[in-house]
């Protein structure tokens, strides 16, 4: 078991020194999270329309499309060189490899994502009225569950000629659950409602991210064989 | 069953399910009484519930062969899946064109946020990517596990698919044959047409199935001997 932790270990430090040196996903994605966030700013007229009531969607759907852009790549540089194939002849099971991929673009992710949520804050002049833990914890649930897919998806996308095109086909219909569970979340604690009236929405998101965790996990076996 | 029979079956159930189309859209516009409430409107419902039954099946047994195709390896799985999820496909396209045709009258309105519209037509696109992945891969052996991985995923996640979509408030109506209090609710000549149609529909796409299956097969062949004949 100590071994099987250090291999997911192994692999989710490879992956955040090598985003770490590049930082290209992360300036890719904390560019575009700031820039939506400016446009959807002008393009919604404050004067007439209740910023809160409108930020929980705007907020999950930026967190998403960000995302997207940078899991999308998560096998990008692996895929030169063959450089993952010397991962996948390595002992390392698997799932594992999956395990630590996708923990390290769930960092990524999370980091993009309070950076989302700060964004839409400050342009927006809101109030977390909530308990901004729950707040917080919400976005970690939901950005895992996203991650889980967006990486399977991206190493089946990567094997595919239409390549990233294809990832928003495969993960859009799936997704559904956690923008719902999100949004909803996000928008009551937005307006400053009591946690007991999310809790059954954030533990939804847990089982959701939790099931695409351990699906992935056993599935991604099955796209990077040879 | 060799080819050969697969394709006199299919053809044979193909033809059975063509003519029993024609009785049963003769039955719904001449034989039927008109529902009460909804007037002739509710006529598409003897096509639009056979299509949902039908796509349900389609997609099912795709996602239920996907399964056994990564566990087994047996190609006859991945085609099985291939042939289901492609009638699959077709019969939800039914489902989800008729469904707004009636939601216009009965409704008001083409397309409302309702679970089991958003769900079915999420699905609908859950296969769209089924056949993407299938089709862009350009190695065929990989495209087979890429497929077979997104119809499983599909599957999996449909459950929290639908939890999710029934947050919102449902407008769609509720079973009137399999229902948990008592019998059916439906009227003795709308019964015998609903079930007919469902029987005619399942015939046919288990004729149309047998026919893409026995296809698929050929197709196969070819590429085997093709590669024998270069080697």
């Amino acid at each position: 078991m100590s071994l099987y932790l250090q291999q997911i270990k192994v692999i989710f430090w490879k992956d955040l020194l090598l985003e770490f040196r590049t930082k290209e996903r992360l300036i890719a994605m904390a560019a575009f999270a700031v820039l939506t966030g400016i446009l959807f700013n002008y393009t919604l007229d404050t004067t007439r329309l209740q910023p809160q009531d409108v930020a929980a969607g705007l907020i999950w759907m930026t967190i998403v499309f960000g995302g997207l852009l940078g899991v999308g790549r998560t096998f990008h540089l692996e895929n030169q060189d063959g450089a993952f194939q010397g991962i996948l002849m390595s002992p390392t099971p698997r799932d594992a490899v999956f395990i630590g991929k996708t923990l390290a673009n769930f960092l990524l992710l999370y980091v993009i994502a309070l950076l989302v949520l700060w964004v839409f804050t400050f342009l927006f002049a809101l109030e977390i009225g909530g308990s901004i833990w729950a707040l917080l914890l919400a976005l970690a649930l939901g950005s895992l569950a996203f991650v889980a897919l967006g990486t399977l998806f991206a190493a089946v996308s990567s094997g595919t000629h239409m390549g990233e095109t294809l990832l928003p086909i495969l993960v859009f219909p799936l997704l559904l659950p956690v923008v719902i569970w999100g949004g909803v979340v996000t928008g009551r604690l937005l307006a400053g409602r009591p946690v007991s009236e999310v809790v059954g929405s954030i533990r939804l998101l847990g089982a959701f991210a939790l099931v695409a965790m351990a699906a992935g996990a056993l599935l991604f076996r099955f796209v990077v064989e040879d | 069953m060799s080819t050969l029979e697969l394709r006199r079956t299919g053809t044979m159930l193909t033809v059975l399910g063509l003519l029993g189309l024609v009785v049963v859209y003769w039955l719904s516009f001449f034989w039927v009484s008109t529902e009460a409430s909804q007037g002739v409107a509710q006529r598409i419902f003897y096509v639009h519930v056979p299509a949902a039954w039908t796509a349900f099946l389609g997609f099912g047994i795709a996602a239920l062969a996907s399964g056994m195709y990564l566990w087994l390896r047996d190609e006859r799985f991945d085609r099985t899946a291939l042939c289901a999820a492609e009638g699959g496909m077709i019969f939800a396209t039914i489902m989800i064109t008729t469904g707004p045709l009636w939601g216009r009258i009965a409704w008001g309105t083409y397309w409302t946020r309702e679970p089991r519209l958003t769900l079915t037509l999420l699905m609908w696109f859950i296969f769209l990517g089924y056949f993407l992945v299938r089709r862009s891969s350009e190695n065929p052996e990989k495209g087979k596990r890429y497929a077979a991985v997104t119809a499983i995923m599909g599957a999996l996640l449909i459950p929290f698919i639908h939890v999710s979509v029934l947050w919102f408030r449902s407008l769609h109506p509720q079973p009137v044959v399999l229902r948990t209090d008592g019998g059916p609710a439906l009227p003795g000549d709308m019964l015998t047409l609903l079930l007919t149609s469902l029987a005619v529909f399942t015939m046919l796409f288990v004729g149309l199935f047998m026919l893409r299956y026995a296809l698929e097969g050929l197709r196969n062949d070819i590429t085997l001997r093709a590669r024998k004949a270069v080697s």
